[in-house]
């Protein structure tokens, strides 16, 4: 039994963290973020009233598992530095809902996050930290970038980042996950596309905001 | 010859008054007949992505006739509509609302 609760658990930590990328928008603005890494895909669409809060329904599935989790979220830009030539943020993520577990349980959930970030036109590095309670388990994941911009672009060009990604799952066969990855933006639209090593696995991820 | 002279009143009329909307203007009105440009000295302007929330709030502003953002010198360019004009609080309040910090504004009438 205690190993249905600790695959059940696994399976809601491998739900990572969404994407993080500017998880509030300006004031009025809705944006729609997924990702997908080949073990689970996440949607979130939220909406800001406000240029430091944004609140949004979030759904994360875990194929293998056949795990899933559907909430709100709550954003709350905390912090923001705006200084001449970069830009810090300090955010604060709670969620609340409810997490079906492979077995076919269903328990309330919840989780809170911490995510930094601090970016130039030239390097971007980020730190995120979430801790969830399904009810039937509890965890905590953590998740840092840093990224490059091979070239500096101008307002409306195609932009390019060079970054990886360090994951840190406690309880997973491998706590530590790197993966390399590009990003590329232009207008509203964002992706992602990378690979994770230890796991084998394709990563995309999308945002846009309208 | 009654419609020839109403038209010749109309016509010395409309003359007379041409001089009356031509008047002399101050520089201000000026530029805001020819419609005012307004560059915005903005800190935290390093991320495209993130600046196009710049745009969407001021294209929904009815004296914005255009804005462009200029990432190399974390500026930002508004052309107003002839005869419009937004004072300095409104502006850094639609900045504030795009999530970035107002420095300095400079005006100037548009070419």
């Amino acid at each position: 039994m205690p190993s249905k609760f600790l695959a059940a658990g696994l399976a809601l930590a491998a739900l990572a963290a969404p994407a993080s990328a500017r998880p509030v928008s300006y004031a009025g603005g809705w944006t729609v973020m997924q990702d997908n890494n080949g073990m689970y895909s996440s949607l979130l669409v939220h909406y800001s009233p406000t240029s430091t809060d944004s609140i949004g329904l979030l759904a994360e599935r875990n194929w293998s598992m056949d795990a899933t989790f559907t909430g709100l979220q709550y954003t709350r830009l905390a912090k923001r530095w705006n200084a001449p030539q970069s830009q810090g943020n300090l955010y604060l993520k709670l969620g609340a809902g409810a997490a079906d577990a492979f077995d076919g349980g269903q328990k309330a959930a919840g989780f809170a996050g911490l995510s930094a970030d601090w970016e130039t036109r030239r390097v971007f590095v980020s730190y995120d930290v979430r801790a969830r309670d399904y009810g039937f388990d509890q965890s905590v994941s953590h998740a840092a970038r840093l990224g490059v911009a091979p070239y500096v672009a101008g307002f409306g060009d195609l932009h390019t980042w060079a970054m990886v990604q360090v994951e840190n799952h406690p309880e997973a066969d491998n706590p530590v996950q790197v993966t390399p990855l590009l990003r590329f933006f232009k207008g509203p639209l964002l992706m992602e596309a990378g690979y994770t090593l230890e796991e084998d696995r394709f990563l995309l991820n999308w945002i846009y905001r309208f | 010859m009654k419609h020839f002279k109403t038209l010749t009143l109309a016509a010395a009329l409309a003359m007379m008054a041409a001089p009356a909307l031509a008047a002399p203007e101050t520089p201000a009105a000026a530029a805001q007949a020819k419609g005012e440009f307004v560059t915005a000295h903005v800190n935290g302007l390093v991320c495209d992505f993130c600046a196009q929330s710049i745009q969407k709030v001021f294209r929904k502003e009815d004296a914005v006739k255009g804005v462009h953002v200029d990432l190399d010198g974390g500026e930002i360019h508004i052309s107003m509509k002839p005869g419009q004009t937004m004072d300095d609080a409104a502006i850094e309040a639609l900045i504030r609302k795009s999530g970035y910090s107002l420095t300095s504004i400079d005006r100037e009438p548009a070419e």
